[in-house]
């Protein structure tokens, strides 16, 4: 586990040097697992594919701020499928300002996949989640994992859209306490 | 709304915990995750609930099934990234400052820096007027500690590295490598980190030497990489910049 680790790690930084052997290898170790991340949270297969070629485009163009050792190389690039997931997601959705404007904006950002952290704290979360009950574990599950809105949350456990909200973020005030704790 | 005081799990940083929560989730709308994507840039206290949530919350990706790739999206990626050079149009150019502009902003400092530096070195330059010079301030990566700066004149064909910081490791040697768009990087040979080291180019290497050019070290063999192509970790990059 830990060696195919820090292969995927090598892969990445090789392909910071514009290694594109090295770039081939990566994606046919670790495609499989982005076009999950995809496919999951977009949910048509056209879709989903069309993302995994632009994520590992930005793949390609962001492998040099990957940080070795500091974080998981997997959780660095689910969370370039995952982000980019979300933002097609939202990019879709109906609202009145500019979205293509935001949609841009989104892509340079604060380099959300640095904080993709090594995975010691994995199973830390699930322990967590198993102290909320049940449903309310399996709205911050759908969120994180099927890309679901509060509206499609609400819909889904059939309760008004105010209550998903209290309930949800008061999950995750309890999550973050057990979490510290 | 701007600072939230002391950290701590209080009410008060509750909100804003929250709130990055559900940012990492992906429940705000585009104009709301826009707007905390601006704060979480700005403000530390949001960046550490960021890295604090994203952690966290990543545990949660061995839920993501494996699905094999459908056929053809490598090819289309390649195809995209390395155009032909004649249908390359639009092709490296663009892309390489995408890629590599994040990495010569936080250069920036260092590399004036590296100027003044590079200038006190009492040699004298070569007088034909139209000599460029080139420096690039190679910044540690990955807390390698390893840091040099370049300088290159193009009336001698002569980079002077010196190492400004950095340990030499036994039985490995660091690798030095110029990277020219999406090209892969071509090697420049083995460098020492306790002395200054002076690099001939050859005439191929001269003519792709100029302002962008991406200069790395990585931590190879001894000996270097057998096979031209960079096998160690990065431990120092930076771009090419005309004094």
């Amino acid at each position: 586990m830990s060696s195919a680790v820090s292969e995927i790690s090598d892969l990445i930084a090789r392909t910071a040097l514009r290694d594109r052997q090295a770039f081939r290898e990566l994606y046919r170790l670790t495609s499989a697992k982005l076009f999950g991340v995809t496919f999951r949270i977009l949910k048509d297969r056209a879709e989903a594919e069309e993302a995994l070629q632009e994520v590992y485009v930005k793949i390609w163009r962001r492998a040099d701020r990957y940080v070795a050792g500091a974080y998981s190389p997997i959780s660095w690039l689910v969370a370039v499928a995952r982000n980019h997931a979300l933002d097609v997601l939202r990019a879709r959705r109906p609202r009145n300002d500019d979205l293509d404007a935001a949609y841009d904006i989104a892509d340079p950002g604060p380099d959300p996949e640095r904080a993709a952290l090594a995975g010691d704290e994995r199973g830390r979360i699930e322990g967590c989640l198993d102290q909320l009950e049940t449903d309310k574990a399996d709205c911050v599950r759908g969120a994180y994992l099927d890309g679901y809105t509060y509206d499609e949350l609400a819909q889904r456990h059939g309760v008004p859209l105010n209550t998903m909200r209290t309930w949800l973020r008061r999950s995750l005030i309890r999550l973050r306490e057990c979490l510290t704790a | 709304m701007s600072v939230n005081g002391d950290s701590d799990s209080g009410d008060a940083s509750g909100g804003d915990s929250t709130l990055v929560a559900e940012y990492v989730l992906g429940l705000l709308d585009a104009a709301e995750h826009e707007r905390v994507r601006r704060r979480i840039a700005a403000e530390p206290e949001m960046a550490a609930e960021f890295r604090f949530w994203q952690s966290r919350l990543s545990s949660l990706d061995e839920g993501f099934a494996e699905s094999p790739a459908p056929a053809g999206v490598l090819e289309r990626v390649e195809g995209r990234l390395f155009p032909d050079a004649a249908a390359a149009r639009r092709g490296g150019w663009w892309d390489s400052v995408a890629l590599w502009r994040g990495l010569a902003a936080g250069s920036v400092a260092v590399a004036v820096a590296a100027i003044g530096f590079a200038l006190m070195q009492p040699r004298p330059l070569d007088p034909d007027v139209f000599a460029t010079q080139l420096v690039a301030a190679l910044q540690a990566q990955e807390g390698s500690g390893v840091e040099f700066v370049a300088l290159y004149n193009s009336a001698t064909g002569e980079v002077r590295l010196t190492a400004l910081s950095g340990q030499a490791i036994p039985n490995r040697d660091y690798e030095l490598w110029y990277i020219r768009g999406d090209e892969p990087a071509v090697s420049m040979g083995v460098i020492p980190v306790d002395q200054r080291t002076e690099i001939e180019l050859g005439p191929e290497a001269q003519a792709k030497f100029e302002p962008g050019t991406v200069l790395a070290v990585t931590l190879e063999q001894k000996g270097g990489s057998p096979t031209g192509v960079a096998q160690g970790p990065i431990v120092a990059v930076g771009t090419a910049t005309p004094i």
